[in-house]
């Protein structure tokens, strides 16, 4: 009986942790009008955060946060890219007691699972890639930096062409680290093999993306989240396989007039901090209170993966060029000095996917994000499109005041639109 | 660098071409004893021909060799280098980048490219000389008289002779110069001109050997339109001043010789060798300072080919910038004109074929789109991996 307090605490977290991950994989699949095919991106999320398993894969981990890590490079060193940003609210409450107040949700409960050294994802990377693009990032490098080797990319404040330069410069040390870790070379046929992986899923997700837009209420955002959540803990190209299957069954819904609902429900996007499996309560909320998550700009979700790398010379610097030009250039994170191209972003998928109210996510603390919601509640509300901020934390507490906010705003959409259906293809794709 | 020093440097460096360009005549690359301009499909046929050829086969054995030894020299400080990729970066690469596949109007435009090349060299011998009364104004040698049309440089850099000339022979060749400069604009450079297809070849070369390039900043590109500017000033001055641009011009040393015309090289020579060894490492280097080019750019605002942008859908991801051979970095920071053709503009569709959003970019000739960027078409070269 003689259990120490660690253990103990140990158990508990381990507990509360998997119920947690349970509970919202169950929201998920009781949500109605799920295409079919999903089930290997669900499996993902189970075993990842339920059964707490290892990544299925025999090669060696590479832990990435953020969306300018080239997975691409990755690959090239015959290793897996794991995604680390974390929307854990177990590990949350542990990191709460090691990182600052005002740190965002994010960040502790990557602190929080390095604290406890419970997680496989984290504990199997035989090193991690920070890219630092906040002041929070930056220092959970510093922590994380005693666990397992970790690579810092600076990310600069604009996107000049001497700013490319300096990204490129940092990517082959990136490199040459990358090939220290995993003891593999990385050679023009192995980083070609590499941008085929990635490529593969980019092309299935661009297909899943168009499919999307061509018919209204297709498929739930929430199901869309989770097959964009699960690409973190995939190899690229079992995800694009899986992926293909989806959007079989999608075209075959398309053909067949098959939506997940017959009713014409608010059309609403998600923009603002990253939200990550088992943070998905707004998505979730949206869709349980008659809405559907239409758009998504978000880096864990549709954002993360959209832009691909064109490669425009054939030698290797060309394409290691390409792979920095790729992840600053069309990337609308607002670590960016100027960001206007974000609002372009958000008018583009109104437009496309027929977006009528817009729910801009902050997570507490992110401020980057946060100083960017007065400019774009200005824009927006010039084309006569609702906007409404929700802040919100890595636990449960908040979860009636935003089922509140959230149901004010879906009534106000349906007020504001005319009775009628639409089910209809879209021809002007 | 200080801007004073960079303005010395600039003007030292414009001052030596033009000093070069008018004493062009004493620095002899080849002189035949006595230069042959009559020309015939069975001067071709017989070993003169061979004869003719000699500067050419010496312009491409020091070009070949000015790339080797780069090439090595680059090995050799590779070797010295301590980062670790450096070696492979120069050694010699294998396997194949993934690549999308070829669209129609590339390949379109590659045929066009060798079909008048062909016509503005050899031309005249098999088809006659029915057009030869109108000019284009692209830059292939005139001294070459069996082209299917006139070119326009000989004139434009001559305008002394022009003046000179029956007025019917002046309209004739103001009406059709300004006539296809307004129909096709810069089009002439990447659909037309010989010189650019020698540069794009030498590109090719460079891509399927895997060689790495010279990539030009923003920064680069500034520093050389002073340059651009001065050879436009010697293009159309030098005549006035009493020296002759063909001595000069480096688009002397292909068309003439390859039509069986014996062809004395000056400066024309060495710079032919700078061409294809620039055009070598930097996709299209000669057309970034090429006066006769910059002289049609200023019709940009008015010719049938434009370059159209769809601003909503641009995500500024710069792919655009990094494929275009001019360095135009307007084409992705614009967010508001639907036009973006910029006087440098050549119409390759580069851009076009390098922009992952669907209608983002497209090339339009008289309103009617003729190439439209789209994902699909970039995502092309991966749809098969699912299947492996």
């Amino acid at each position: 009986m003689s259990s120490t307090l660690k253990e103990r605490q140990d158990k508990r977290f381990i507990t509360k942790e998997t119920q947690t991950a349970a509970k919202y994989l169950r929201r998920l699949e009781e949500l109605s009008g799920a295409p079919e095919g999903i089930e290997p991106f669900y499996d993902t999320l189970k075993r990842i955060y339920v059964d707490m398993a290892h990544v299925d894969t025999n090669k060696k981990t590479v832990g990435t946060y953020c969306v300018m890590t080239p997975p691409e490079l990755i690959y090239a060193a015959d290793a897996m890219p794991v995604k680390l940003c974390s929307g854990n609210y177990t590990a949350f409450s542990i990191g709460d007691d090691i990182a600052p107040r005002d740190a965002c949700p994010l960040v502790k409960a990557v602190a929080g699972f390095k604290q406890t050294g419970l997680m496989p994802v984290y504990e199997d990377c035989s090193m991690m890639v920070v890219p630092i693009t906040c002041d929070c990032k930056k220092k959970i490098a510093g922590m994380l930096a005693d666990r397992c080797e970790v690579t810092t990319l600076h990310i600069p404040a604009s996107r000049e062409d001497k700013d490319i330069e300096m990204f490129i410069n940092q990517l082959y040390e990136l490199m040459e680290k990358l090939e220290d870790v995993t003891g593999n070379r990385i050679t023009y046929e192995s980083l070609s093999e590499g941008f085929r992986k990635v490529g593969y899923a980019q092309y299935e997700l661009s297909e899943f993306i168009r499919l999307k837009k061509q018919m209204p209420y297709l498929i739930r955002g929430s199901h869309a989240m989770a097959i964009l959540n699960s690409a973190s803990y995939m190899p690229a190209d079992v995800w694009g396989k899986a992926l293909h299957k989806v959007n079989q069954s999608l075209e075959k819904n398309i053909s067949d007039k098959k939506t997940v609902t017959s009713k014409k429900l608010p059309r609403i996007m998600l923009t603002g901090s990253p939200i990550v499996f088992p943070n998905i309560k707004i998505p979730l909320l949206i869709e349980e209170m008659g809405g559907i998550v239409a758009g998504d700009e978000t880096c864990m979700g549709e954002r993360g993966m959209w832009d691909p790398a064109v490669i425009t010379d054939d030698s290797f610097d060309g394409m290691i060029r390409a792979l920095a030009n790729r992840a600053l250039r069309p990337c609308p994170c607002p670590t960016f000095a100027d960001n206007s191209q974000r609002i372009y972003r958000l008018k583009q998928l109104i437009k496309e996917n027929q977006i009528q109210g817009v729910i801009y996510h902050v997570l507490r603390g992110c401020l980057v994000y946060d100083f960017e919601y007065k400019r774009i509640e200005e824009e927006l509300g010039k084309l006569d499109i609702p906007v409404i901020r929700l802040e919100s934390d890595y636990n449960e507490e908040d979860i009636e005041q935003l089922r509140i906010r959230i149901e004010a705003f879906i009534e106000l959409i349906k007020l504001k639109q005319p009775h009628e259906k639409i089910t209809s293809v879209r021809k002007d794709f | 660098m200080k801007p004073i020093k960079k303005i010395i440097i600039t003007s030292v460096i414009c001052i030596g071409i033009a000093l070069l360009a008018y004493f062009a005549w004493l620095f002899p690359f080849y002189e035949f004893t006595s230069n042959d301009f009559t020309t015939s499909i069975e001067k071709i046929m017989s070993a003169e021909y061979i004869k003719t050829l000699v500067p050419l086969f010496i312009i491409i054995s020091l070009a070949t060799a000015g790339i080797i030894i780069t090439v090595f020299i680059r090995k050799f400080l590779a070797k010295k280098d301590t980062s670790r990729f450096s070696k492979v970066r120069t050694d010699r690469s294998r396997g194949n980048s993934p690549k999308q596949k070829p669209s129609i109007f590339m390949v379109l435009r590659w045929i066009i490219m060798i079909i008048f090349a062909f016509m503005m060299i050899w031309g005249g011998l098999i088809f006659g000389l029915k057009m030869a009364s109108l000019s284009i104004p692209v830059l292939s040698c005139p001294w070459n008289t069996e082209q299917m049309t006139e070119s326009s440089c000989y004139y434009l850099s001559h305008l002394n002779e022009l003046v000179e000339l029956p007025w019917q022979n002046i309209l004739l060749f103001l009406g059709s110069t300004i006539g296809f400069t307004l129909l096709l604009g810069r089009a002439i450079c990447g659909f037309l001109c010989p010189m650019g297809l020698i540069q794009d070849i030498t590109d090719k070369i460079r891509q399927k050997t895997k060689i790495e390039g010279i990539k030009m900043n923003d920064k680069m590109y500034e520093a050389i339109a002073p340059v651009k500017w001065c050879m436009v000033l010697i293009f159309v001055g030098l005549c006035f001043a009493g020296g002759n641009f063909c001595n000069f011009c480096p688009a002397v040393a292909v068309s003439p010789i390859l039509a069986g015309m014996s062809t004395s090289l000056y400066v024309s020579g060495f710079l032919m060798v700078l061409v294809l060894m620039g055009g070598f490492f930097k996709r299209r280097a000669f057309c970034t300072i090429c006066p006769l080019g910059t002289i049609m750019g200023f019709f940009h605002k008015i010719s049938l080919f434009r370059v159209k942008k769809d601003c909503q859908s641009c995500t500024e991801c710069g792919a655009c910038y990094e494929a275009c051979p001019m360095g135009i970095k307007m084409i992705y920071t614009e967010r508001e004109k639907a036009d973006v053709t910029h006087a440098n503009c050549i119409m390759c569709g580069e851009c076009v074929k390098c922009c992952p959003e669907d209608n983002a970019l497209s090339l339009t000739f008289a309103g009617k789109k003729i190439y439209t960027s789209s994902r699909r078409k970039i995502m092309s070269g991966y749809e098969q991996e699912g299947k492996k």
